[in-house]
């Protein structure tokens, strides 16, 4: 909804055909509710600190203002970052250079398909960028202006940039029906990079940032704080099962470390996923730990700058270095294994101590050669191997009230082609289970919309618009097969399906993958369970 | 032959009509991809306008089962909801199909000096919008409940070691 108009702005308005202009004239609104809300000073000052080069013009600002205190010289700056990534990244300049414009991409953003902003076609979305490009570097542009589609650098192109580029959850949907491949996920990579020299940022993505660069995690817990909220998690585990798991915090000598998005550890319902992964280790015994210092799987650096999410992910290795583990496992996660799967050996590799090794299930001997460049291991991979063997006991039974479907999170699905392992899992441990329809899922997966750091609740308008065709797919599979929950295995989902589904399809809960594994695993020693991982009765157990 | 017959004869047309005059609330750059596809789950938003305007000219027709007009308005409520519009335009879909009557049906009513058939009907368009409205509202609200109880889902974890641990100054400072 935007703002709410006085009685004389309702009667001018009461034509309510939108005015044909030209995408070029259409002016930008930055009414509340239309952007994230900017970030603090000091969050900039500290990483502006921490990774210099990539941050500038710390201030407080609000992009409702006339006036967003950009520094006299933000053009310059802007144009000549721009020259130097087109230099340094031979994708970018392939992509302004090769959109023949054939509309391939128009109906395939969530943003749009919600919305129908047309400035959310990923084509349009690009051309924003396409058009400055033109303008100051090609000479058919500089001559013909407007005739070749350029223009040049202003202060409402970087207002428009601000509006769109944090519109587009950098989900690779579009890429995935262009002819010529353009990523356009990496062209909204370069517009926020620009954005950020120049001081255009947004908090949720900047103290995350900030907050995992100074003590591992994006809420910035530390490490005493961290094995508190654990406890807890034990605490739980205990009542439920009877049985006292562990948790090894930043122990040397272990052969797994496991890293996962620290809102498994702080966010309902993340924390029941955790749950699920500790009682996973308890089953087979692993020989883990975890670390406070890499206590987040998730690099928000992703949505920042190259050298920002290179600086976070190193992170892994290090802590893997200092407490002598062989392989790393990771948990559900998004954007971690979009950064582990795409960037990771390239940014990072180096940094891969001696006693790093190709990770082998030691359950099951099954060498992960996928594996053999990070050294990471997804948990359902992990996990589905395990099954495989005949190595977990389930009791399906304590599941029979979930009818399930799996929403394939963007970036494991079409950053690193992961779809049969998790349903795999998911058909383990549940009795019935419905895929939504084909147009939807897998590679052609819908955004939950709060992908690449949109998942704030400022923003819950333009969320919902773009939730909803992940939403009407949902709705779609709750009217014709009862389905009740939606799996998924990616901690923002987590966060963000949940409005999402009260929204569009009411009465779906939504769970992560090792959720529903930690309920129907069957532990030695464990007493008889009377609730499942919410502490909610089991089926049969309602009146106990 | 009476006002409401000749809409129930004409009613899939009309339904189109309609669709076509809300569809033309959005960006023509919108429109034309919006008409091209018809498939609901790559343009939800189309299908919705056709499936709204095609359910609701029968249930004005029948007008006995408010609940059924109210599911029918839902989607398309809900959807106009949280997209880029002021509440007006959000809402001007239901007035447009009385534009769309008097459009097609003023001047053959007032030759036979039977407006007040139009005019009866009407009531039943404004009592559309006023369904309409609530389904409106209770969207809103909801959009901003959500908000609430996200941010609490966020740091259930914290807040629970918060409340534990008031004494342990280190506690609040790492929080």
């Amino acid at each position: 909804m935007a703002k709410i108009l006085k009685p004389d702005e309702m009667l001018r308005s009461i034509n309510y055909t939108p005015p044909a202009t030209d995408w070029m004239e259409t002016p930008n609104d930055l009414s509340p509710g239309r952007f994230a809300y900017p970030a603090k000073l000091d969050k900039v000052e500290y990483l502006m600190h921490e990774v210099p080069g990539v941050f500038g013009n710390p201030r407080t600002w609000n992009p409702s203002d006339a006036d967003w205190q950009l520094p006299p010289n933000w053009k310059e700056i802007v144009v000549n970052g721009f020259r130097e990534r087109l230099d340094k990244y031979r994708s970018l300049k392939l992509f302004m250079d090769i959109c023949v414009r054939c509309g391939a991409c128009a109906d395939k953003c969530h943003f749009f398909i919600g919305g129908g902003d047309p400035k959310n076609m990923p084509v349009l979305r690009a051309e924003l960028m396409r058009s400055i490009y033109r303008g100051e570097f090609t000479l058919a542009g500089k001559i013909l202006g407007k005739l070749t589609g350029a223009r040049v650098m202003e202060e409402d192109v970087l207002k428009e940039w601000f509006l769109y580029f944090y519109q587009c959850t950098e989900c690779r949907r579009c890429s995935l029906y262009c002819p010529y491949g353009i990523d356009t996920a990496e062209v909204t990579m370069m517009a926020r990079e620009l954005l950020h020299l120049v001081g255009i940022n947004i908090n949720w993505i900047l103290e995350p940032v900030a907050n995992c660069t100074r003590t591992g995690n994006h809420l910035g817990i530390q490490p005493h704080a961290f094995k508190d909220i654990v406890d807890f998690m034990l605490d739980d585990i205990e009542t439920i099962t009877g049985k006292r798991v562990k948790c090894p915090l930043n122990e040397k000598g272990h052969e797994i470390l496991f890293i996962t998005p620290s809102g498994d550890a702080f966010a309902d319902p993340g924390i029941y996923t955790f749950m699920g992964y500790l009682i996973l280790f308890d089953a087979i015994g692993l020989d883990f730990t975890m670390s406070t210092y890499a206590s987040e799987g998730g690099n928000f650096g992703l949505f920042t700058n190259a050298d920002m999410m290179k600086a976070i992910n190193g992170k892994m290795y290090a802590e893997a270095n200092r407490l002598g583990a062989k392989w790393i496992l990771g948990g559900e996660c998004g954007h971690m294994w979009r950064v582990v799967n795409q960037y990771m050996d390239t940014m990072n590799g180096a940094m891969q101590g001696p006693q790093m090794q190709t990770p082998v299930n030691p359950i099951t001997g099954t060498v992960f050669k996928n594996a053999k460049q990070t050294k990471m291991v997804h948990i359902a991979e992990f996990t589905a191997d395990l099954i495989k063997h005949g190595k977990l006991n389930f009791d399906k039974s304590r599941n029979s009230n979930i009818i399930a479907t799996y929403h394939d999170s963007c970036n494991p699905a079409r950053g690193m082609g992961m779809f049969e392992e998790p349903r795999y899992v998911l058909n383990s441990v549940v009795d019935q289970f419905h895929d939504m329809p084909e147009n939807t899922i897998r590679e052609q997966t819908f955004c939950c919309a709060g992908g690449s750091g949109l998942n704030t609740d400022e923003i819950m308008d333009i969320r919902m618009r773009g939730g909803l065709p992940r939403g009407n797919a949902l709705r779609h599979v709750q009217e014709k097969h009862g389905v009740n929950t939606m799996a998924c295995v990616c901690a923002i989902d987590r966060a963000t399906l949940i409005p999402l589904a009260d929204y569009w399809a009411p009465g779906v809960s939504i769970c992560g993958l090792h959720e529903l594994v930690g309920n129907a695993l069957i532990l030695d020693g464990e007493g008889e369970r009377t609730t499942d991982l919410r502490q909610e009765p089991l089926p049969g157990m309602e009146e106990e | 032959m009476g006002l409401e017959q000749r809409i129930a004869e004409r009613s899939g047309e009309l339904a189109g009509k309609w669709a076509d005059l809300i569809l033309g609330t959005y960006p023509p750059q919108t429109q034309a991809v919006w008409k091209q596809n018809l498939e609901r789950f790559s343009n939800p938003v189309g299908h919705a306008i056709l499936t709204a305007t095609a359910e609701l000219i029968p249930l004005l027709l029948a007008w006995n089962d408010a609940d059924a007009v109210a599911k029918a308005l839902d989607q398309l409520v809900k959807i106009r909801a949280v997209q880029d519009f002021t509440p007006s335009q959000a809402l001007s879909f239901v007035f447009l199909f009385k534009k769309l009557l008097r459009q097609e049906f003023t001047r053959e009513l007032s030759d036979q000096g039977a407006l007040q058939e139009l005019l009866a009907f009407e009531t039943r368009v404004d009592n559309l919008a006023v369904i309409a409205f609530d389904l409106y509202v209770a969207a809103r609200d909801q959009v901003q409940r959500m908000r609430v109880e996200e941010v609490k889902r966020a740091h259930v974890n914290i807040v629970r070691r918060a409340n534990l641990m008031h004494s342990d100054v280190a506690a609040q400072k790492a929080e």
